[in-house]
């Protein structure tokens, strides 16, 4: 009976078991393909293999670490250079948010953050990475705070596109800034995925992103307002900075 | 018997001496330090709390340190370039014979004179007072600069008034030639991103049996 018993197990295992596994690998193959098919890459010819062969052994790999470099190669020399990246650069494993200082969803301590944390590289649609991805593990207020901003009411205009346009502000619009770069072909912009690079000191954020769309001192008295900051800008700046006034008297000695 | 126990008492007294505890506090220390080597736990090397730009690399202490020589500032370019790319306190300021001489005062070409890690820091990384201004600029604020008459030696760059490095947005001729600005410029767009495709349709998937194999 116990050799029966076990004959079945084994056999369960060999022809039974083992196919709703295959089967689920299989729809999950078909999905990644559909995604891919509409994507970006597939219409760049890039393929299947590109991503999924190892550059030196040309053996198969079913989770590429290092193919995105070889085409994204500014992104990813940026991305290594801010917080997120740092700790893959100086040779450690990778980020996960549960070795952050500020505050991060509880659900999320474990993820590790590397390119296809926040980008679908199948779909290669960035608007999810844009925000959706961001509050995957940010908790703090600003974060948060986001959703009750015009910027976010802008950004709502570009949830159906593939990338995000240029009339709108999101999480990545002023934390992975775009700037622009002539190609041999065109202009375009590239993003800088040094998240750290424009935090500090304040005024590389006004220049950089700020600018783009307001003055100089509705930016500077908005950037300078720590509880502003904290509301994610949902309203128009009360502070008024004193930088202006000696400016404005200076403008004004310059003409008498 | 009496005496017995009083000889096992005198032994383990005679090991409870200064000598005796030094060199068991070596061994100590030596086992801590070859268990945080052999644990990859290098906390324990850490000589005070790393900075917010810096602490999360802070156990792979050779990307800044090489053995105990003094970090140079090749180790803080190669990751903070982009930053620098425009520094209005570097070395081309200082071959200029008019400010030569006030390295004497503050060695502003070496990173590390102002961006001390693991110590106590001000803000954005600076451990020196924040008026490390006035080694160079005390006369602005002493007369030499009306309206500046009377400001506190410490704020020129807490205030958010005056960046060290690169001023290129906060400069008085920036803020002058944008004074006035409406809230909301005339144009407000971002820099759009251009996409290429060089296929009409998608080609077909090169691989797909592959992926049932497992993970890799």
């Amino acid at each position: 009976m116990r050799i029966l018993i076990t004959l079945l197990f084994a056999c369960s295992l060999f022809f039974g078991w083992g196919h709703p596994a295959i089967a689920a690998d299989q729809n999950l193959v078909k999905e990644t393909t559909q995604l891919w098919e509409d994507s970006l890459h597939a219409l760049n010819d890039v393929n299947c293999s590109s991503c999924h062969t190892d550059e030196k052994t040309k053996e198969f790999v079913a989770k590429p670490q290092t193919s995105c470099r070889s085409c994204h190669e500014a992104a990813v020399d940026t991305f290594l250079l801010g917080k997120h990246g740092i700790r893959l650069r100086e040779g450690k494993p990778a980020l996960t948010p549960a070795i952050a200082r500020l505050p991060m969803r509880e659900d999320a301590h474990n993820l590790q953050m590397n390119c296809n944390t926040c980008h679908d590289v199948h779909s290669v649609k960035t608007v999810p990475a844009a925000v959706d991805s961001c509050l995957t593990c940010h908790a703090d207020n600003h974060s948060l705070n986001y959703k009750n901003s015009r910027h976010a009411e802008l950004f709502d205009a570009d949830r159906n596109l593939p990338r995000p346009s240029a009339d709108s502000v999101s999480c990545a619009t002023c934390h992975l800034p775009r700037h622009e770069a002539k190609l041999s072909d065109r202009t375009t912009a590239l993003v800088n995925h040094n998240n750290t690079y424009n935090l500090l000191p304040r005024d590389r954020m006004v220049g950089e992103v700020c600018m783009n769309c307001h003055g100089v001192e509705y930016s500077y008295n908005s950037i300078f307002d720590d509880k502003l900051v904290e509301a994610n800008f949902d309203a128009p700046p009360t502070l008024s900075l004193e930088t202006f006034d000696l400016v404005r008297e200076l403008e004004k000695r310059r003409a008498e | 018997m009496a005496q017995e126990s009083k000889k096992k008492g005198f032994g383990w007294r005679s090991l409870i001496n200064f000598k005796v505890a030094t060199i068991a506090a070596c061994l100590a220390l030596i086992g801590l330090f070859a268990a945080a080597f052999a644990l990859d736990a290098k906390q324990v090397f850490l000589p005070g709390e790393t900075s917010v730009g810096h602490y999360l690399f802070e156990t792979s202490c050779a990307s800044c340190h090489e053995g105990f020589k003094p970090v140079t500032n090749d180790t803080c370019m190669s990751c903070h370039e982009a930053e620098l790319a425009q520094d209005l306190h570097g070395a081309s300021k200082f071959r200029d014979p008019r400010w030569a001489g006030d390295l004497e005062k503050i060695a502003a070409l070496t990173c590390t004179t102002c961006h001390e890690e693991h110590v106590h820091m001000f803000d954005r990384g600076v451990n020196l007072q924040p008026d490390l201004c006035m080694a160079c600029h005390e006369g602005i604020i002493n007369g030499d600069l009306k309206s500046h008459d009377g400001f506190t030696p410490d704020g020129c760059w807490t205030a958010g008034c005056h960046n060290y490095h690169d001023h290129r947005t906060i400069s008085t001729g920036f803020l002058r030639a944008n004074l006035d600005q409406p809230p909301m410029l005339p144009v407000q767009q971002m820099p759009d991103r251009t996409v290429v495709t060089t296929v009409e349709t998608a080609p077909k998937p090169d691989l797909s049996q592959e992926f049932l194999g497992g993970s890799q």
